[in-house]
């Protein structure tokens, strides 16, 4: 699988299409990202399988608007997964990245790591390596999760999600990691929502202000859950913010490339899907 | 608004306590009859969950 990749970007290189490609490199036993320059030979580039598939994951679209506000004439590479994908779309969407400025090189997710993942789409458009995999168990297993909150009271989901929220140590990773929070200025930074300096957290309003803006932008990924020290379930909530706009406006973040947000809209709401 | 309140009540706080509408600078009487519509709601389902939580919070 890797030599495809490396394949393909060799060849971007020598058609001069980027300026770099963003990608991962395993050094002293370690996955971390990397800018890949021409003539570096893709020296330890990994795609982050380490023991399993997947088990190396950096938000590398982060780091992509970084360098992308740093040298916005350059076009960039980068590796792919089906969420960082989806992940592209968002930015794409929020002007936040430059779609003639980008070129996604895509691999494709095994079924364990995508059920794992409970992953709405395990592929990427731009698919340059792995098998297509379609996402009907890895979909049903997320509905499943929700839908076992779902059947508690009302009070048993209040006091699960009050135990959740305490154990949180405001520690911003699960903001800090994600792809998809790229404003300069934050509200969980804005003094009049979220008080300094204090613990446990303001309840609800902490969690709740994260989960709404990402409601039109989660492409869950997963990676706030993976980075979180307290093991607050936060995929869960972001899962089912996501499921609000899937099923009231029939938006799924980052499944198309012109998808425009319902939450950006004027005038009336978009009409309901069947499905 | 569809949102949040969904939100909110997936996290055990119920719907009811959250509420908007759109009053006229100009219609005095509706903006009253609103707010002590909500306010009787509010007295119905009794003090909020949240509140012994935030009260606890002030201390430190």
């Amino acid at each position: 699988m890797i030599d495809m990749v490396k394949e393909k970007i060799e060849a971007l290189f020598k058609e001069k299409k980027i300026a770099g490609f963003l990608g991962l490199r395993e050094q002293n036993g370690q996955v971390a990202p990397h800018l890949f320059m021409e003539g570096q030979a893709l020296e330890g580039m990994c795609l982050g399988d380490r023991k399993i598939a997947g088990d190396a994951r950096y938000p590398l679209n982060k780091i992509l608007v970084t360098l992308a506000r740093q040298y916005p004439e350059e076009t960039f590479g980068i590796l792919a997964r089906g969420c960082d994908e989806r992940g592209l779309y968002g930015l794409f969407r929020l002007n936040q990245l430059d779609p003639d400025k980008v070129i996604a090189v895509g691999i494709a997710c095994p079924g364990d790591l995508a059920l794992a993942c409970e992953c709405k789409k395990p592929f990427p458009e731009a698919l340059v390596a792995g098998e297509k995999i379609q996402a009907g168990d890895s979909i049903k297993a997320g509905r499943e999760t929700l839908a076992a909150m779902d059947t508690l009271d009302l009070d048993k989901r209040f006091s699960f999600w009050k135990n959740q929220f305490s154990k949180c140590v405001k520690c911003y990773g699960c903001r800090d990691i994600c792809p998809m929070c790229f404003c300069r200025e934050c509200s969980l930074e804005c003094e009049d929502l979220v008080s300094k300096g204090d613990l446990p957290v303001d309840i609800p309003v902490f969690h709740l202000t994260r989960a709404m803006h990402m409601a039109d932008r989660c492409v869950d990924c997963g990676l706030c859950d993976e980075a979180c020290p307290a093991d607050i379930p936060l995929r869960l909530l972001y899962k089912k913010t996501a499921q609000i706009m899937d099923i009231e406006f029939g938006f799924t973040s980052g499944i198309n490339k012109d998808e425009r947000s319902p939450l950006s809209m004027m005038g009336p709401a978009p009409k309901k899907v069947a499905k | 608004m569809t949102l949040l309140s969904q939100v909110l009540d997936f996290c055990g706080v119920e719907r009811e306590r959250l509420r908007a509408r759109w009053v006229s600078s100009a219609e005095a009487p509706e903006f009253v009859e609103e707010v002590n519509s909500f306010i009787d709601a509010l007295k119905t389902l009794g003090p909020s969950p949240l509140k012994a939580k935030t009260a606890k919070m002030g201390v430190s």
